[in-house]
């Protein structure tokens, strides 16, 4: 049993674009309530208490989406009070406040996707995809510390010949220009000689390999096969109307049924399948180390 | 893999495909599916798009020294976006596209796009910032002689694609929010975004103005010196 990150990136991938594809493709309010449940508990389970500021942009966000949906449409029947003679009905209000529980739901997850998959796993994808791509990839990744790091060799060699000081703004810009310059230069000289390099070395003779060994084992298909049963049964539930709800001119579902509650069960499951891991994760390791 | 062996349909396919099917399936999509699923038919244009360009890449042979210097580029770019309020992405991408040609040039800002987006947060809008910096290169390749002959032309084609990449984004903000394309929310989304456009179309002009001599005079000398 592992950790949900250290899942073989197309599973982990699979899952965020599931949980998050079904959410972006439907409306049914029940559904976006878990989607943002499951989206804030993922978030907070990965991070703790830490990261407030996030939260705060977040839910902030989640206001103004909520409101600015009545404010700007006029649409339903229920009028709650009038503001400057546009009315402001009760199905645009929870309109919003369904839009913005979607986005917010799925930023949450696309804000944890971000942590979880990291540009090596992106390039564990985009290895298998297009060899070339994840190359230049993987070269521009590397380029960025060394260009700071090359930025400050020159800006050092600079100042020690005399030629800019910075307390004068001026001449500092000057400076910086000059070491920008000589920058771009040095970097598009050494990467032809990593080219001549690479190809001297024989690269794109034979088959390409990876700096670290990913292997699919059993738990990666049970967790992959999981998550594609949840979806299509989410997709079957979607995709017959079950879970089809209107907001104008009046708010109305579709009657549920049982694929509908199952569709619903479906994709809270789907949410919590991570979750689930990592409690039983915890739930081993503790038990491993009680017995020491 | 199927080989075509035909030489005259393998052309028609390459061109059919993107010019053909793209079109059909936003316009099956948006007929079959009510207007709730367009952020979805959207989203899968666009990544089908990006994943034909990545086939098409993967076929040529492209040199070694042109990749490298696309991936030297692709970082440039990625540093460029931690400059606050003015972001250098789209002017590196077009002066890459107006030296090293289109397809350098689309990839650059595609490939810059997914990178930092590590950084300034992953979305289902990276593959439409991916698209959007991405075209802006492909067409700034096509147009390449005309953009180097001129400087005023440049300016007015960065300010112009800095508008467009802001329209397009808010498209898709308004899809994403909306399920399905409201004319009034998407005006109102533009006036908010008024600042972020003009950010964009001041910082485009400004770094092309800066940037595209010296940067375009250092690619045409690797060129000419290396024969990339």
């Amino acid at each position: 049993m592992r950790s949900f990150s250290d899942y073989h990136p197309i599973v982990i991938a699979v899952w965020f674009f599931s949980v998050t594809g079904v959410a972006m493709f439907c409306n049914y309010p029940p559904l976006m309530a878990i989607a943002l449940c499951g989206g804030v508990a993922f978030f907070a389970m990965k991070n703790g208490a830490s990261h407030g500021r996030t939260h705060l942009y977040f839910w902030l966000l989640f206001l103004v989406l909520a409101l600015i949906n009545p404010l700007i449409s006029h649409n339903g029947r229920t009028v709650l009070f009038v503001i400057d003679n546009s009315p402001i009905t009760l199905e645009a209000l929870l309109y919003g406040l369904n839009s913005a529980a979607m986005i917010v739901g799925v930023l949450y997850f696309f804000r944890s996707f971000t942590q979880i998959m990291t540009s090596e796993k992106l390039l564990c994808i985009t290895g298998a995809l297009s060899p070339k791509l994840s190359l230049v990839l993987s070269m521009a990744l590397r380029s960025v510390p060394m260009f700071s790091k090359h930025w400050r060799k020159i800006a050092d060699s600079q100042k020690a010949m005399g030629l800019f000081c910075e307390d004068n703004i001026i001449d500092d810009i000057r400076g910086r220009m000059r070491i920008f310059s000589i920058l771009i230069t040095w970097a598009l000289e050494n990467g032809i000689v990593t080219a001549d390099s690479m190809a001297a070395r024989g690269y794109g003779t034979g088959k390409r390999t990876q700096m670290r060994r990913v292997a699919f084992f059993a738990a990666d298909w049970i967790f992959l096969l999981l998550t594609a049963a949840l979806v299509s049964l989410c997709a079957a539930a979607v995709g017959t109307g079950c879970l089809s709800f209107e907001f104008y001119p009046e708010i109305s579902a579709s009657s549920l049924g049982a694929l509908g509650i199952a569709g619903i069960c479906a994709y809270a499951a789907l949410v919590m399948l991570p979750i689930i891991n990592e409690m039983g994760v915890k739930l081993k390791w503790r038990y491993l180390m009680s017995e020491i | 893999m199927v080989l075509i062996r035909s030489r005259t349909a393998r052309s028609v396919i390459k061109v059919a495909v993107p010019f053909l099917i793209l079109p059909v399936l936003t316009i099956a999509g948006a007929l079959i599916f009510d207007q709730k699923k367009h952020i979805i038919i959207s989203l899968s244009v666009a990544v089908f798009a990006l994943l034909l360009f990545a086939a098409g890449f993967e076929k040529r042979s492209t040199g070694t020294r042109r990749m490298v210097i696309v991936a030297v580029m692709t970082a440039l770019c990625f540093a460029g976006r931690f400059i606050p309020f003015l972001k250098p992405i789209m002017a590196l991408t077009i002066i890459s596209a107006l030296y090293l040609g289109g397809e350098a040039g689309f990839l650059v800002g595609a490939l810059a796009a997914v990178l930092s987006n590590f950084y300034f947060g992953q979305g289902p809008w990276t593959a439409f910032q991916m698209l959007a910096w991405g075209f802006s290169g492909l067409f700034a390749g096509f147009f390449a002689e005309h953009l180097k002959k001129s400087k005023a032309l440049l300016l007015i084609y960065g300010a112009l694609s800095g508008i467009l990449y802001s329209w397009i984004m808010d498209i898709w903000t308004v899809l994403w929010y909306n399920e399905g394309f409201s004319l009034k929310f998407y005006l109102s989304t533009l006036t908010t975004a008024i600042p972020y456009t003009l950010s964009y179309m001041v910082s485009n002009v400004l770094f092309l103005l800066l940037l595209s001599k010296p940067i375009g005079d250092k690619l045409g000398r690797i060129k000419i010196k290396y024969g990339v």
